[in-house]
């Protein structure tokens, strides 16, 4: 009995792959595969794991997921899932998947040396509270953080921004997204002024030429590669250059592997821009129609902090670096100077300060950068000769420079997780803008993402220490009066100093000026380099942490307080793909025991904390000093006042239930359905996600940003939409 | 249970070669293949995630294969199937 129904599933499912990417099957056995599936329930969600936002389809039954495929009408990935895809419903059935909030406790009472004891979640939100005010009353908003994701729902970062930026008045919220993105961001904004790719996926059938510079794309991006690969085989003269610090399996079907030394790609991009110059072929009618010329400071140091009080004794050397640097030979030859010159790291302050120059200078800039020269400095594979390693550089430049081939290159953490990596980000665009080849299809620079949404969530909502959503800033002061607008706050409610990063977040546990602090959505004590450092400062300081997550992860383990987290599919969201694809999905199956989703959490604490508490006068350190007229921020309860609010009123009442919100009532037929646990247990009859992504939709519409309507996201016909989007299209 | 398809791409010449070499390996059943466009689809089974990683891992690693990625899983609908099947099928070597 059980080898039949097995021999009947294995070919239903064969059957519906053949289907679903076009080979021939039988109307009988059709029919048959469909038996199968007579009980589920199917629905579209996307793919959670990584940045290209492929589009698939889950299968449920009596409460639990059977089955996930691709999905076949996904323009991303066509049908098809790589190894990433296989885990979206297995990810949800761990054997140790945490169901019961767990507070570190000796005695029945919170301790920091305590041991892990389930309690509820009442007691655990009163622990919350209680070292929340704490840590607020001792230190004010600088004095609280929360790590941040790129794996956030859209409105799980846009609560959590929310909360901290409108509600605490605290910019301390980074995600784990700076440690990936920072580069590619800058790279962005120093070059375009606005933080998002130009291209899309569709260039790839478009192009001639896909150059990998540090992107791995046959194991990291595996569904990109196939309609590289796929386009490889049916346009002739398409060409694969791979540039790797090592051979990987992207080589396996490139026509040019080159092996370079790291850090030395910001060499290589030099020479190419310089063989540009050298052969004529920059092409000065888009140059000057779009293109100025800039450069910035070179002694930028390391970003590590520039004392040494806290290194620990075997980094001093490094530590040292971030004041003084002692030039090699290479180095020495780029910056026309002496090799063994020392030296200090002066502009480590403002590294983005940058001017304009003049075409001379910039061609005098890149001039050392001869074949020769790059040639020496850059090989890395010790079996390669020099003149072999000499011919593949010619013909990668020879590539760029062809007028008639089109070109994308494309890079993810090979470039952006550099020592350089906003300079390398912004040498890509330069030369695809000296010739003219971005923005168009088939030609372009292409920054591609890692987690499924540091694009739609924390890039473009803005969940770091420095944004507002939709691009702006925290110290532009019309940027924070266009949000304090949409968000009906009293004048100068937001704070104008940039917060601390994630980084910082980590260096303000260690030195004690952060004391409470919350996990959102990512594992940052294990992923944050030199986590020996954070660890310690999470164990060993006087201060709070709270870890939400599904799994025991080392962030979990390290904090004082673990929530048990609805994952992916068992709560209402979305995200936004590398190329600006916006995908939403419905709740498909409950979250297991006590787990609850991340917006649930953000809200229901919400509740907790009222005007009174954060919007008086609070002092926040280095205000003066950054340029502010004062150096504290004003009482608004006045202002508050004003427009109705009174100082009892929660956060909960005015940044999240408010009458605009509640609009959105649920239950909502485009639920068709679905159940919706975080409406439940709020239980005030609001489309929380749906008013959130409206609420949040306010501050791109019109500005070449627009979302469109939450609903026209689950039309049967749409999967995803790139924004801007336009009367529905 | 764990049970995926899995879209096999490899050029027409060498299809035949590659179908056999498929059928040569546990846990794996070839369903359908299209010579003209070089594509094969397959059912794989194994008894956990991680042994059905390593399974993708070695189709991918057999010659001629252009690429190979999964595109249907079937997580086990609460009709428990037995894990094991006739003559080793199952793939299970881990």
């Amino acid at each position: 009995m059980g080898i039949t129904r097995r021999t009947f599933i294995k070919a239903s499912m064969a059957t519906a792959t053949a289907a679903a990417v076009g080979l021939p099957v039988s109307q009988a056995a059709l029919a048959a595969a469909k038996t199968m599936e007579n009980d589920w329930r199917w629905d579209r969600g996307v793919c959670r794991f990584c940045g290209v936002g492929c589009g698939i389809q889950i299968a449920t039954k009596d409460g639990k997921i059977v089955a996930t495929k691709a999905d076949p009408d996904a323009p991303v990935n066509r049908g098809i899932n790589c190894i990433k895809g296989y885990f979206n419903g297995k990810i949800l059935y761990g054997k140790d998947r945490l169901t019961k909030p767990l507070l570190r406790m000796k005695d029945g009472k919170f301790s920091k040396q305590g041991d892990f004891v389930e309690v509820s979640w009442e007691r655990a939100f009163d622990e919350m509270e209680k070292q929340f005010r704490k840590a607020y009353s001792e230190l004010g908003p600088t004095g609280i953080g929360i790590f941040g994701s790129g794996q956030y729902t859209i409105q799980e970062g846009y609560a959590a921004m929310k909360l901290m930026k409108a509600g605490f008045r605290s910019n301390n919220i980074d995600p784990n997204a700076r440690h990936c993105m920072a580069s590619a961001v800058a790279g962005f904004i120093q070059t375009f002024g606005i933080d998002e790719p130009a291209g899309n996926y569709d260039d790839i059938e478009h192009t001639d030429t896909a150059i990998l510079w540090g992107a791995n794309m046959a194991e990291m991006h595996p569904i990109l590669w196939t309609r590289i690969v796929d386009r490889r085989s049916k346009h002739p003269n398409m060409r694969i250059v791979n540039l790797s610090t090592y051979s990987n399996m992207s080589s396996d079907m490139a026509d040019l592997e080159i092996i370079f030394r790291p850090s030395s790609d910001l060499a290589i991009q030099n020479f190419i821009a310089r063989e540009i110059i050298k052969r004529d072929a920059v092409n000065w009618d888009f140059v000057k129609k779009h293109c100025v010329f800039a450069t910035g400071p070179y002694d930028i140091g390391y970003g590590m902090r520039n004392n040494s009080d806290f290194a620990f004794k075997k980094e001093m050397d490094t530590q040292a670096e971030q004041r003084m640097h002692t030039l090699d030979k290479f180095e020495a030859i780029g910056q026309r100077r002496k090799p063994g010159t020392k030296v200090p790291q002066d502009a480590q302050a403002k590294p983005g300060a940058h001017w304009l120059i003049e075409f001379e200078e910039f061609k005098k800039g890149v001039e050392p950068y001869t074949l020769d020269f790059v040639a020496e400095l850059a090989k890395g594979d010790a079996d390669e000769s020099l003149d072999q390693f000499k011919a593949k550089l010619q013909e990668l430049a020879d590539l760029y420079v062809d007028a008639q081939r089109k070109v994308v290159s494309f890079w993810t953490m090979g470039f952006n997780q550099h020592q350089r990596g906003t300079w390398v980000n912004e040498q890509a665009y330069m030369n695809h803008l000296l010739l003219g080849k971005q923005a168009m299809p088939g030609n372009g620079a292409f920054s591609l993402t890692g987690q499924p949404s540091a694009c739609g969530t924390a890039r473009e909502v803005g969940t770091f220490s420095h944004r507002l959503p939709a691009d702006m800033v925290v110290f532009n002061p019309k940027h924070r009066k266009t949000s304090e607008d949409i968000w009906h706050l009293p004048k100068n409610t937001l704070n104008p100093k940039t917060g601390s990063h994630i980084t910082k977040i980590m260096r303000d546990l260690e030195d004690g000026s952060i004391k409470w602090a919350w996990v959102q959505v990512n594992n940052p004590f294990q992923a944050t380099a030199n986590a020996n450092h954070w660890i310690k400062a999470a164990r060993k300081m006087d201060n709070f942490i709270i870890t939400s997550d599904g799994y025991p992860s080392i962030s979990a383990k390290v904090s004082d307080l673990i929530l048990p987290s609805a994952m992916i599919f068992e709560k209402w969201g979305g995200y936004g793909n590398a190329e600006r694809r916006t995908q939403l999905w419905r709740e498909q199956v409950p979250p297991p025991g006590e787990a609850r989703s991340d917006v649930w959490q953000i809200l229901e604490f919400s509740k907790r904390i009222k005007l009174k508490d954060v919007w008086g006068e609070q002092k926040v350190p280095g205000l003066k000093a950054a340029g502010f007229t004062d150096g504290k921020m004003p009482n608004v309860l006045n202002g508050a006042r004003k427009m109705g609010y009174k100082s009892d009123d929660t956060l909960y009442d005015v940044l999240f239930a408010h009458e605009r919100n509640k609009k959105f009532a649920w239950p909502d037929p485009i639920a068709n359905g679905h159940d919706n646990h975080t409406v439940d247990l709020l239980g005030d009859g609001w489309f929380v996600e749906k008013a959130l992504f409206e609420e949040y939709a306010q501050f791109g519409r019109g500005h070449a940003h627009d979302l469109a309507d939450f609903n026209l996201y689950f039309h049967k016909d749409v999967r995803g939409l790139k924004w801007p989007v336009v009367n529905g299209k | 249970m764990n049970l995926s398809s899995i879209l096999v791409y490899t050029s027409s010449k060498h299809l035949e070669d590659l179908q056999s070499s498929l059928c040569a390996l546990p846990g794996i059943e070839v369903h359908h293949q299209c010579h003209d466009t070089g594509r094969l689809i397959v059912i794989q089974e194994a008894v956990d995630e991680k042994t059905e990683m390593d399974g993708l891992r070695r189709i991918k690693d057999l010659p001629h294969v252009m690429a190979a990625e999964m595109f249907y899983h079937y997580v086990d609908d609460g009709n428990t199937l037995p894990a094991e099947s006739q003559n080793g099928e199952v793939l299970s070597w881990a």
